[in-house]
């Protein structure tokens, strides 16, 4: 006969073995989402190489209101949803950050890994689908709106990957600082195009420069780069300023260094790798005022960080800043060239 | 046997109760003596120490730096591959740092001894054992231990020569024949 | 017959009435299954990241942490009483958690083979785990594994054999537990050997009615040390003439008892010191190579690792030892064999291999244990916050305490094992000079192995 005592211990040993088990999924996935009241979204953040988010597609519904649950297992990373203003900040491994959002519009925005966490850091992305169920096209029409300014690049005939080395380069250290007054003394003498936005994002400093020759001979050379510094980088209000400064070093500073001389701790793995490839001399951009950089546009720079450089490690910002963070990102590696900011904002 | 080794009478230690308590007040003082009067060591004239030092999975680069007491260290840190941390044992300095994003720290070194600096943000597997040393010199808590460890080990050994143990249950006195 | 004893149970007749009873070590059992069963569920189906997995915290920092510190130095097995890991093999061996219905254990009966009747399997076990060592601690899932492996090994070896098997002669725990509880404060004995020699029937070793035989195949009658009796409290059931004792008694007792000194609980305690002083190194060390090698980089530095490991653990230091303990035998002109005085001197490393594992401990229970707060209200990192502690920060605890705290214990160990050397001597030598004498090389080894430690924490 099974007396009193061991018919409670045998109780006691199935709700461990089978209770314990039972209790604790059935809370997970059955009672905390039943109580959580909106729709959760449990999405792993690895590194790329283990998976990166997982899932890394998501479809919601126009109007809905989701809980999106990152948890990390790997390595500390960023969470940020493009558009929506949304950042989580930095993720530690075996933490949790929810946020919910609701999507009002149609379209497609994209989330992203915006720590450093892993040489194949920046293809951790996902993107979020919203589907207007009165009109199931909507988000593919919007999508497919092409970019007018790199559409202009590619009238224009200009090769946005191709090197755009310039055959001169400031010899000595230049100073945004000292051409402000310069300008200002000169402004009656420069060609008025160096004064049209327009004319000067699709123009480069050696272009420029050749320009100043023509039109203020009784410069030095250093006056006149100094003047090209000043006027390449004085398109930024403060708060841009701020904005583009913590988002290049997020996303860029790994790569391109902090300073922007191409010394990032990443560069030296990704430079090796492309010394393996056909593009032989290729390395991670270095934004020095040198030949290189004198050459390129603020265009250019545009249509890079936009859609990424064809067959190098640059990767495409397009889905996660519009094009307006864009320009102050473009606008901002100039400050990067002639008038480097401080290492890190602290 | 027993005769080419000097002989003590068991008796001899029973009969020598003050003797013992020399011997065990003695040993105390030397221990507070160790533990408590100030070394006659002077640190160097402080300066400033600046360090640039990189952390990646799973060690910091340099692992080990030293330093003299008053100085002024000026630790410059950035992270090679994820985003770590540095946390300094005995200071509770901390900081955070993430590729292409270093981070300077300073602090006066007043405090002598070994440190240990430590990855405070959970980096991957063998995150917890991620750390290097900072001695500050010089080290006189470790010069202490030694001379502890010196007082303990002879103290001991004095003290089984003076006064021999007796098992419990055991004659005090020395009749024992070889088994 | 022995003055410094205290019989616990006589002292305190409830705590008698409750080990009598057949409630008491199942209840423990049933309790720390359920933790076992939550960390081997956390394991396997919580985050990847050790520091916010409950297995990993609470088995490594916290159950380790008392284990080491208090239990084994003052209450010996007493873990082995609670440990849940035979629980379910042993339940089905006896078809019964607390009542006894069936006079027979279902086994297939095999017979344990001869060869393997020491702690040897122990002592390979223990050195396997602690080649990957790195590995587990740091990994949940494979930790879960582990101790998922640990509970099916429990019930496949009492299922082919009678008995706890797994604890007395594989559970690599098991092993050092036995060699250290030699010192513990704590031991259960008989109080009078004359009676059992006088009782026919030997209840304790075949069981009654109403409780087992020992299940760790001891006879209470002839204990004389701590090392194999697992404090399961079976032989107080069986006992009919009221002749088991719980006694209070000096640290280091059994390390004095002659009998039963054997090689295997030797090399146990020197695989314990070399391994102590190996972590010190390798995971407290600074050197991120050593560890990069320790967590399998790549297999082949492992490789390197794992012949290094093993040849400090099972030649170095033993090889050390022997030159040290024939040092000793010379000096102290000991008429025994140079492997006898190889083996008895080994007991000295036992005080000095568990303060150097305290002091070891100390480090991580100090600057990691605030990790414990947070898991317990998110222990498997999937965001819950049971407690309200979910998002408690790492915070280092004092750690130039554990720095002292480190030192104080390994001058503990030290001073306690150079009096064992010297009084381990008296059992050979033919005077107190001599044996003092024995007692030097020892205390050169042990002063020598202390300043490694001390070097390594506090250098």
């Amino acid at each position: 006969m099974i007396d009193q005592s061991e018919r409670l211990a045998i109780i006691a040993l199935v709700l461990i073995l089978i209770g314990l088990p039972i209790a604790i999924f059935g809370y997970q996935y059955g009672l905390r989402p039943a109580l959580a009241g909106v729709r959760t979204i449990d999405i792993i953040a690895a590194a790329p190489e283990d998976g990166g988010f997982q899932p890394d597609a998501i479809e919601v519904q126009k109007g809905e209101t989701v809980r999106l649950r990152f948890s990390v297992p790997d390595v500390t990373h960023g969470v940020a949803i493009a558009g929506l203003g949304v950042d989580l900040g930095h993720i530690d491994p075996g933490q949790v950050k929810e946020v919910e959002v609701t999507f009002d519009q149609p379209g497609k925005v994209t989330f992203y890994c915006n720590a450093w966490c892993s040489p194949n850091h920046w293809r951790m992305r996902g993107t979020i689908t919203i589907i207007d169920p009165a009109d199931p096209d909507a988000h593919r029409r919007i999508e497919a709106a092409p970019d007018p300014v790199i559409e202009s690049l590619i009238e224009r005939e200009m090769d946005i990957d191709a090197p755009h080395d310039a055959a001169i380069s400031p010899n000595e250290p230049v100073s945004a600082a000292e051409g402000g007054p310069l300008v200002e003394n000169y402004r009656a003498d420069l060609p008025v195009d160096f004064f049209d936005p327009l004319w000067l994002q699709r123009q480069s400093p050696a272009e420029a420069f050749s320009v100043l020759k023509e039109t203020l001979p009784n410069l030095t050379d250093a006056q006149r780069w100094n003047i090209i510094a000043h006027l390449w980088t004085d398109s930024l209000a403060e708060s841009e300023l701020t904005w583009a400064q913590t988002e290049y070093i997020k996303n860029c500073a790994a790569c391109h260094g902090e300073t922007g001389n191409g010394d990032g701790p990443a560069a030296a793995a990704i430079n090796a790798q492309l010394a393996t490839t056909a593009m032989n001399n290729d390395k991670v951009a270095s934004f020095a005022p040198a030949s290189p950089t004198m050459g390129a546009t603020t265009e250019i720079y545009y249509a890079k960080l936009r859609r990424g450089g064809m067959g190098t490690s640059m990767p495409g910002f397009g889905d996660i800043f519009d094009t307006e963070e864009t320009w102050r990102l473009a606008h901002y590696i100039w400050r990067l060239t002639f008038a480097p900011a401080k290492p890190s904002p602290q | 046997m027993t005769d080419s080794v000097p002989k003590r009478s068991g008796l001899n230690s029973l009969f020598q109760p003050r003797a013992k308590g020399v011997l065990l007040v003695s040993l105390a003082l030397l221990i507070i003596a160790v533990v408590a009067v100030p070394w006659p060591l002077q640190p160097s004239a402080p300066t400033t120490r600046r360090f640039t030092m990189v952390s990646r999975q799973f060690e910091f680069e340099p692992n080990t730096i030293q330093v003299n007491q008053g100085d002024t260290v000026i630790i410059t840190l950035t992270a090679d591959d994820v985003v770590h941390g540095f946390f300094l044992d005995g200071y509770g300095v901390k900081m955070r740092v993430e590729p292409g994003q270093s981070q300077t720290v300073q602090f006066v070194a007043d405090k002598s001894g070994k440190f240990r600096y430590r990855c405070s943000v959970s980096c991957g597997t063998m995150h917890p054992f991620m750390l290097g040393e900072l001695v500050v010199g010089p080290n006189t808590t470790f010069g202490r231990a030694v001379a502890l460890i010196g007082v303990v080990a002879i103290g001991v050994t004095v003290y089984l020569w003076k006064f021999p143990l007796r098992e419990p249950g055991e004659s005090t006195t020395e009749v024992r024949s070889k088994k | 017959m022995n003055t410094t004893r205290i019989d616990l149970l006589t002292k305190i007749p409830l705590l008698k009435s409750i080990l009598k009873s057949r409630f008491f070590q199942p209840v423990l059992m049933l309790g720390t299954l359920f933790f076992f069963v939550f960390a081997i569920l956390t394991g396997f189906f919580g985050t990847p990241a050790g520091s916010k997995n409950f297995s990993i915290i609470y088995i490594w920092i916290v159950w380790w942490a008392v284990l080491i510190i208090v239990l084994v130095p003052f209450f010996g097995r007493l873990w082995c009483t609670v440990c849940p890991i035979p629980g379910p093999g042993e339940w089905l061996q006896r078809r019964g958690i607390i009542q006894k219905r069936y006079p027979k254990l279902m086994t297939l009966r095999r017979r344990w083979p001869r060869q393997l009747k020491n702690i040897w399997l122990q002592n390979v076990a223990f050195l396997g785990m602690a080649l990957f060592s790195a590995i587990i601690l740091t990994r949940p899932s494979v930790t879960a594994w582990v101790l998922f492996a640990f509970l099916i090994l429990g019930v496949v070896l009492s299922a082919i054999y009678d008995n706890r098997i797994f604890c007395r002669y594989v559970c690599p725990v098991g092993g050092f537990i036995g060699l250290y509880s030699l010192t513990a404060t704590v031991e259960l004995r008989v109080k009078d050997a004359q009676i059992c020699k006088d009782h026919s029937t030997k209840d304790c070793v075949i069981g009654t009615e109403n409780s087992y035989g020992c299940p760790w195949m001891v006879f209470p009658g002839n204990l004389e040390r701590n090392a194999y009796c697992g404090l399961c409290t079976e032989c107080l059931k069986t006992c009919p003439r009221d002749n088991i004792a719980l006694n209070l008694r000096p640290f280091g007792s059994d390390l004095l008892v002659a009998k039963g000194r054997s090689l295997d609980e030797a090399y146990k305690a020197f695989i314990m010191l070399a391994c102590a002083l190996m972590y010190s190194v390798v995971l407290l060390g600074p050197w991120g190579w050593l560890k990069g090698w320790a967590n399998m980089n790549s297999l082949g530095q492992w490789a390197i690792y794992a012949v290094g490991f093993l040849t400090i653990n099972l030649l170095i230091v033993p090889g050390l030892f022997w030159l040290t303990a024939q040092a000793a035998r010379l000096l102290a002109r000991l008429d025994i064999s140079p492997r006898q005085a190889f083996v008895d001197y080994a007991y000295t490393l036992v005080p000095m291999g568990l303060m150097g594992w305290i002091a070891f401990s100390f480090s991580f229970v100090f600057v990691n244990g605030s990790y414990a707060l947070p898991v317990l209200s998110d222990p498997f990192g999937w965001g819950w916050n049971l407690l309200g502690t979910k998002d408690f920060p790492w915070t280092p605890f004092l750690p130039q305490v554990a720095a002292a705290l480190q030192l104080i214990t390994l001058l503990i160990g030290l001073g306690f094992s150079i009096a064992i050397a010297y009084r381990i001597g008296r059992q050979h030598a033919g005077s107190d000079a001599l044996a003092w004498r024995g007692a030097l090389p020892i205390t050169a080894f042990l002063t020598g192995v202390t300043l490694l430690f001390t070097k390594l924490y506090l250098g």
